[in-house]
């Protein structure tokens, strides 16, 4: 996981906000529900049925209309579909693990499978937001019934006030059996969620 | 190794920012939990046989309004590899500086000749081309007389980089002054497009854009 420490590396080019008018027509129903594989085909997703239902809210509780949403999870073995794992005899072929949304309200709802555990980590889904006025924030949302997130290494990094605002709670089940888990992504102000500093500076 | 996160600033006259920013500082990952933090995006997608030539709605129908350009370029890492089979999503204001998207409540005409979306993807060695129109400037924040400049937004995803950016044009009177590029600072000028001259046949300029994914938007796991 080094990177060279080199000096002729280029400049990466800036992020810039996405704005307030991400088309709306290069939305894909398939990264809305990834228990959902193509129409027409046998083969689905293995793993718990979940349904994630969230508000993104600003600094004065307003809902943040308009933002971009993408998240990113293992599979329910704990395996991520990425090169690291080209091969892996785990890898579901009906599961990609990435999903994207526009909350054109700033609530949403996102249907997937629960992610499994992995590698010492408790299930956590990545969830990143493009937002007018901001460039892309981060952060991990975890289930608040799970055991394993006593151990798990990110949620210790936080005090408990901010593990609880990462946790999704259970709160019923849709009409097709799938667990219910509800979270609100405060961005600014008193009640902001955490969100994490993924820039890998050089050398490390 | 730093070991404090950074802070966010706040892009200067924009009220969406101010709403929207986290006002803590950015969380350190514990090593262990690093790798899930990677963007994790698979090469994906289609895009319609024209939708590399947004200057018109379909083959069969007549150009838009405005200024055709080129935009191209290469999309590569910080080595200077390049990033092939990535699906750029494109989207930019019409002549007149409005968007065709439901939200877009301006009263600045449409044309009904311009859609202002459309993907492509990079060839093997990582290049890209798209045509459109010029976008118009306008006017975001009427009360204190703020536009925002002439640009286009670009959206790259696959070949493990997840990254959303802006490409803006030289010389133009509003780029000092856009929020976005005040928080840029010097690192602004990467962002702009560089003009070169085409045949003039199909397209009245070009503009060269290369991408260099890097920092946080890249894959690192090589």
């Amino acid at each position: 996981m080094k990177r060279s420490t080199e000096s002729v590396l280029l400049k990466p080019t800036n992020e810039d906000t996405v704005g307030p008018y991400f088309p709306i027509n290069f939305s894909d129903p398939l990264l809305e529900d990834l228990t959902r594989f193509e129409s027409g085909i046998t083969g689905q997703a293995q793993g718990v049925p979940i349904l994630l239902k969230g508000r993104l809210l600003d600094r004065f509780g307003e809902l943040a209309n308009g933002t971009l949403v993408e998240f990113w999870q293992a599979n329910a073995k704990g395996i991520y579909r990425s090169p690291r794992h080209e091969g892996n005899s785990d890898i579901d072929p009906w599961f990609w693990g990435y999903g994207r949304l526009r909350a054109e309200s700033g609530e949403f709802e996102f249907k997937t499978i629960m992610p499994g555990p992995c590698a010492g980590r408790a299930p956590n889904i990545t969830i990143t937001l493009f937002s007018d006025g901001i460039s892309r924030i981060v952060t991990q949302i975890f289930f608040a019934d799970q055991a394993s997130n006593v151990t798990d290494p990110l949620l210790r990094s936080l005090n408990s006030e901010d593990q609880e605002k990462l946790s999704a709670r259970h709160e019923g089940q849709t009409d097709c059996g799938a667990k219910i888990y509800t979270i609100d992504i405060v961005m600014a102000g008193e009640n902001e969620i955490p969100f994490f500093d993924d820039l890998l500076r050089e050398g490390e | 190794m730093s070991n404090i996160g950074r802070q966010l600033e706040i892009g200067p006259t924009d009220n969406t920012s101010d709403q929207r920013t986290p006002r803590k500082r950015l969380r350190l990952i514990p090593e262990t939990a690093r790798e899930s933090f990677v963007p994790c995006v698979p090469q994906r997608g289609l895009s319609r046989q024209n939708e590399w030539d947004l200057t018109r709605i379909a083959p069969d129908l007549q150009r838009a309004e405005g200024m055709p350009i080129e935009v191209s370029g290469k999309l590569q890492n910080e080595r200077g590899t390049p990033i092939s089979n990535a699906m750029l999503e494109i989207w930019n204001a019409n002549h007149f500086g409005r968007y065709r998207h439901i939200e877009d409540h301006s009263n600045l005409p449409l044309d009904e000749r311009f859609l202002g979306t459309g993907r492509v993807f990079t060839d093997s060695e990582g290049n890209y081309k798209f045509w459109t129109i010029s976008p118009g400037a306008y006017l975001a924040r009427p009360d204190i007389g703020r536009w925002r400049p002439k640009h286009i937004h670009i959206s790259v995803s696959g070949g493990g980089s997840r990254l959303i950016t802006q490409m803006y044009f030289p010389d133009e009177p509003n780029n000092a002054s856009d929020p976005m590029a005040i928080l840029m600072g010097d690192d602004f000028e990467r962002n702009i497009g560089k003009p070169y001259e085409t045949p003039k046949i199909d397209v009245d300029c070009g503009l060269k854009f290369d991408i260099v994914i890097g920092g946080r938007n890249a894959v690192y796991f090589e």
